[in-house]
């Protein structure tokens, strides 16, 4: 193992990114339901909006802002020359990932202590 | 003798492998007396000379320029010729030396370098001159000397090659080391091939493999920028055609320099 | 190449898709039910905004993951396999996306409405 930032973020991106396939895959299928009638959907919908589906939607957010943020940095990388920062701009990804996170799961948190 | 005056003994752990005897990778320590000056190839050759002749590893030049002695010291490659031992100690006077890491270790410090050649003799290393050579000299102009970005400096040791996670997965890949090669052979302008060269490393094996991990970067004792340069061979491959036709173009006054202005 | 080629428009798309879905979708988070998703999709115009982000995400999701089974040394006999699994599961999975799309219908909505208790 050759442990940099870079070999940090390539797993963070491979992981969030095969997380993101598996979400995806539930996703089609959970609104899928729709197609067996707007009941059924209402039903699913009822039974994802449980507080434990809501702390496993902050971790979604996670995975998608984060390999969104890791994705605009490969394309800095790849329109401009800036391979001497690539220390500095993955920190910057941390920073604003976590501070999405963050702005974006407390609504989330509190929407599910609203509903509990 | 140390800073204070008392004398410093060094702690060096370096990861074993006899294929005849031993079965697995094991870590040994040995003490060196630290002497003034002394490089991590230093420590290596007095543990070799004074305390285990069977101690393996490949080094020559001593001077950072036959490429002979990259390993993994500390986690990172290095060339170990060119680094004094007292700036990777840890609090407790340690170092740790491994073979380059993910290729295949034939014993001790030594590892199987096979796939890091194949890969190089496949991007055609070598220049392809155009049919009409000057009759004195090839001209360049300082622009496009810079353009090549030093990447002919590059001594093949193979530290960005074993520091790429992508060579860590699959050997299939071409590795940082030959896409530089190629990017030098691409840049320059007394190369009469570069749209062959694009087309051979525009495959899934080649500059589309690179994840932009930046090991290589980091690796690279000699400070080049493999990773900037997939980046640009990732750009011309896109267009191939059109620097091909400037480069047939530019060669048809070899003789003299051409400025980009 | 190609893959490539499309790992950068699609990723482009999705920033886009994304910021837009995350907006109108769930922020600030309500409680999701058929009839508010069905007054939305009433309009054509972001049945189509859907359709197009359901075949962005589908291609960099199913490009992905073949990536990284190219990845490992073991897959790569089977390149070509994978490859054509994910374009199949990849069609499948936009039909019945679209499908799903398209059964978003305020009229059902009000009729569904109709059903309630």
């Amino acid at each position: 193992m050759y442990k940099t930032t870079g070999f940090v973020s390539f797993m963070l991106r491979r992981i969030s990114g095969m997380a993101l396939v598996l979400y995806l895959a539930l996703h089609i299928i959970a609104i899928g339901t729709v197609n067996a009638g707007a009941a059924s959907f209402d039903q699913a919908m009822n039974f994802l909006q449980q507080p434990v589906f809501k702390l496993a939607e902050i971790a979604l957010l996670a995975a998608v802002v984060y390999h969104a943020f890791d994705g605009i940095r490969l394309l800095i990388v790849h329109y401009f020359d800036v391979t001497s920062y690539r220390q500095s701009m993955f920190y910057a990804v941390m920073v604003v990932s976590a501070i999405l996170v963050i702005a974006g799961g407390v609504p989330i948190f509190l929407f599910m202590l609203e509903t509990m | 003798m140390s800073d204070n005056g008392s004398p410093l003994t060094i702690t060096v752990r370096i990861q074993r492998f006899n294929p005849d005897v031993d079965r697995k990778l094991y870590l040994q320590d040995f003490k060196v007396a630290w002497q003034q000056g002394m490089t991590i190839l230093d420590a290596l050759h007095t543990i070799k000379a004074e305390q285990d002749g069977s101690l393996t590893f490949r080094r020559s030049c001593r001077h950072a320029i036959c490429g002979s002695c990259a390993m993994n010291v500390n986690g990172r490659n290095m060339l170990v010729c060119e680094q004094p031992i007292k700036a990777h100690l840890n609090r407790k006077n340690e170092i740790t030396i491994r073979p380059l890491p993910y290729l295949p270790i034939i014993k001790d410090l030594v590892v199987d370098r096979t796939t890091f050649w194949a890969q190089y003799m496949r991007v055609k290393p070598w220049l392809i001159p155009p049919e009409n050579i000057p009759e004195k000299e090839f001209r360049m102009s300082p622009e496009e000397v810079a353009a090549l970005q030093d990447a002919e400096h590059c001594i093949m040791c193979g530290a960005c090659y074993s520091a790429c996670t992508v060579v860590g997965t699959t050997k299939e890949y071409i590795g940082p080391h030959a896409l530089l090669k190629a990017f030098l052979r691409v840049m320059d302008v007394r190369d009469s091939a570069p749209g062959e060269r694009l087309a051979d490393i525009a495959g899934s094996d080649g500059v589309y493999r690179c994840h932009t991990i930046f090991n290589c970067i980091d690796a690279c004792p000699k400070h080049l920028n493999p990773t900037r340069a997939i980046e640009t061979l990732r750009k011309l491959a896109q267009k191939r055609l059109a620097f091909e036709a400037a480069r047939a173009e530019r060669q048809k006054h070899l003789d003299k320099p051409v400025t980009s202005g | 190449m190609r893959i490539f080629q499309m790992q950068r428009w699609t990723a482009i798309a999705l920033l886009v898709f994304l910021t837009i879905h995350m907006i109108v979708v769930h922020y600030p988070p309500f409680h999701i039910d058929f009839s508010r998703i069905a007054a939305r999709m009433g309009d054509p115009l972001w049945k189509a905004i859907d359709i197009a982000f359901l075949a962005a995400v589908l291609i960099h999701a199913l490009a992905g993951t073949h990536q990284v089974f190219t990845d490992f040394q073991r897959f790569s006999r089977l390149h070509r396999v994978h490859g054509i699994v994910m374009v199949v599961l990849g069609v499948v999975a936009f039909i019945y996306g679209t499908a799903t799309i398209l059964a978003f219908n305020p009229e059902v909505a009000a009729e569904a409405a109709l059903h309630l208790p």
